[in-house]
């Protein structure tokens, strides 16, 4: 094994992922070159440094309203969902009884009545998608803003 | 364990709410830890950690059962995170002389505050992102060449020397108080 050699493995030798051959080759190589050794020790004490250093845990509270927070933003989305189809509902139903006397009127055709109904629905869907494009917009742009 | 996982998102798929909250407790801490390596304060880790969730639930039809539940997570959590960060960046690059990395990287959430752990964070903190990812994947979670190759979808080589120049440039960077 050469200085390369050793590069190449020594990551694997300071994690103890190695397998015995390998070591063996590695532990040859550092007991007869200078150079590699002491960038062993730079790395291992690197290592030992950062392993030295853990992150504080949150409190209980925050943990168990963890799997709240997350449900809360699963449900409200299909809290839009339902608004939605309630929206749409009720704006063609409007639309319906608003034009009332066309869409009962014998002499108008099924199929300009049927066109007119489809139209009229496009229009609610793209309206009530449209808005709740808006109000989404809104909302995460102003969270943006008091998340800084 | 890969099992259960499997069993848990089948579950997730045809909407069982109860299935998916076990998938949640189980991956919370794994998922806030690395968030928090990665944003570095609590408040946006608990909130990208979240939504990473959020977002597996929406999408999880599309989750294919071949790859590991942590690695597909991982994927959703980390792309969070990385938006999150060049976000924060562009609306702080108007601002002048402001350290970028300190402001937001908060010394509270480690656990001994001592000058070498501070150091040490600070340096993280500034670490190009996928040196700072495989740093914390090896040393703050404790997992090993495989598990990171499985959760970063690299090979076991790319492992090794990406960790040796990440390393490398870590401890150039603290070679005063390694020294
Ligand atoms: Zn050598």
């Amino acid at each position: 094994m050469d200085c390369q050699d050793v590069k190449t493995y020594l990551m694997a030798y300071i994690d103890g992922e190695i397998d015995s051959q390998k070591k063996s080759e590695i532990e040859k190589h550092l007991s007869g070159c200078e150079k590699c050794i002491k960038e062993y020790r730079s790395f291992l004490k690197l290592k030992e440094v950062t392993e030295k250093m853990k992150f504080t845990d949150l409190s209980d509270e925050l943990w168990a309203g963890y799997w709240k927070g997350i449900y809360r933003r699963v449900e409200r989305s299909a809290g839009w969902i339902f608004l939605s189809i309630g929206a749409i509902i009720l704006l063609a139903f409007g639309v319906f009884q608003f034009f009332k006397e066309f869409f009962t009127d014998p002499s108008v055709s099924l199929i300009v009545k049927m066109g007119v109904g489809a139209f009229s629905l496009g229009i609610i869907i793209l309206l009530v998608s449209i808005i709740r494009e808006r109000l989404f917009l809104f909302r995460t742009e102003r969270y943006r803003e008091v998340e800084r | 364990m890969m099992d259960e996982d499997k069993e848990l998102i089948f579950q997730c798929q045809r909407g069982k709410m109860k299935a998916f909250k076990t998938l949640v407790e189980k991956y919370k801490k794994p998922a806030f830890f690395v968030a928090l390596g990665l944003v570095g304060n609590r408040e946006d880790a608990y909130d990208l950690s979240q939504e990473a969730f959020v977002r597996v639930f929406r999408s999880i039809k599309r989750y294919n059962p071949e790859h590991k539940f942590f690695t597909w997570f991982y994927t959703i959590l980390s792309n969070l995170c990385k938006n999150h960060l060049k976000r924060r960046g562009v609306q702080k690059s108007h601002l002048e002389n402001i350290d970028l990395a300190q402001d937001v990287y908060s010394p509270d959430v480690i656990l001994e505050k001592n000058e070498i752990n501070l150091r040490l964070w600070e340096e993280i903190s500034k670490l190009p992102y996928e040196f700072k990812e495989i740093i914390l994947l090896k040393h703050f979670h404790e997992f090993s060449y495989r598990k990171i190759s499985e959760t970063l979808n690299i090979p076991l080589g790319s492992v090794m020397s990406r960790l040796y120049y990440a390393r490398k440039k870590l401890k150039e960077n603290l070679k005063d108080i390694l020294d």
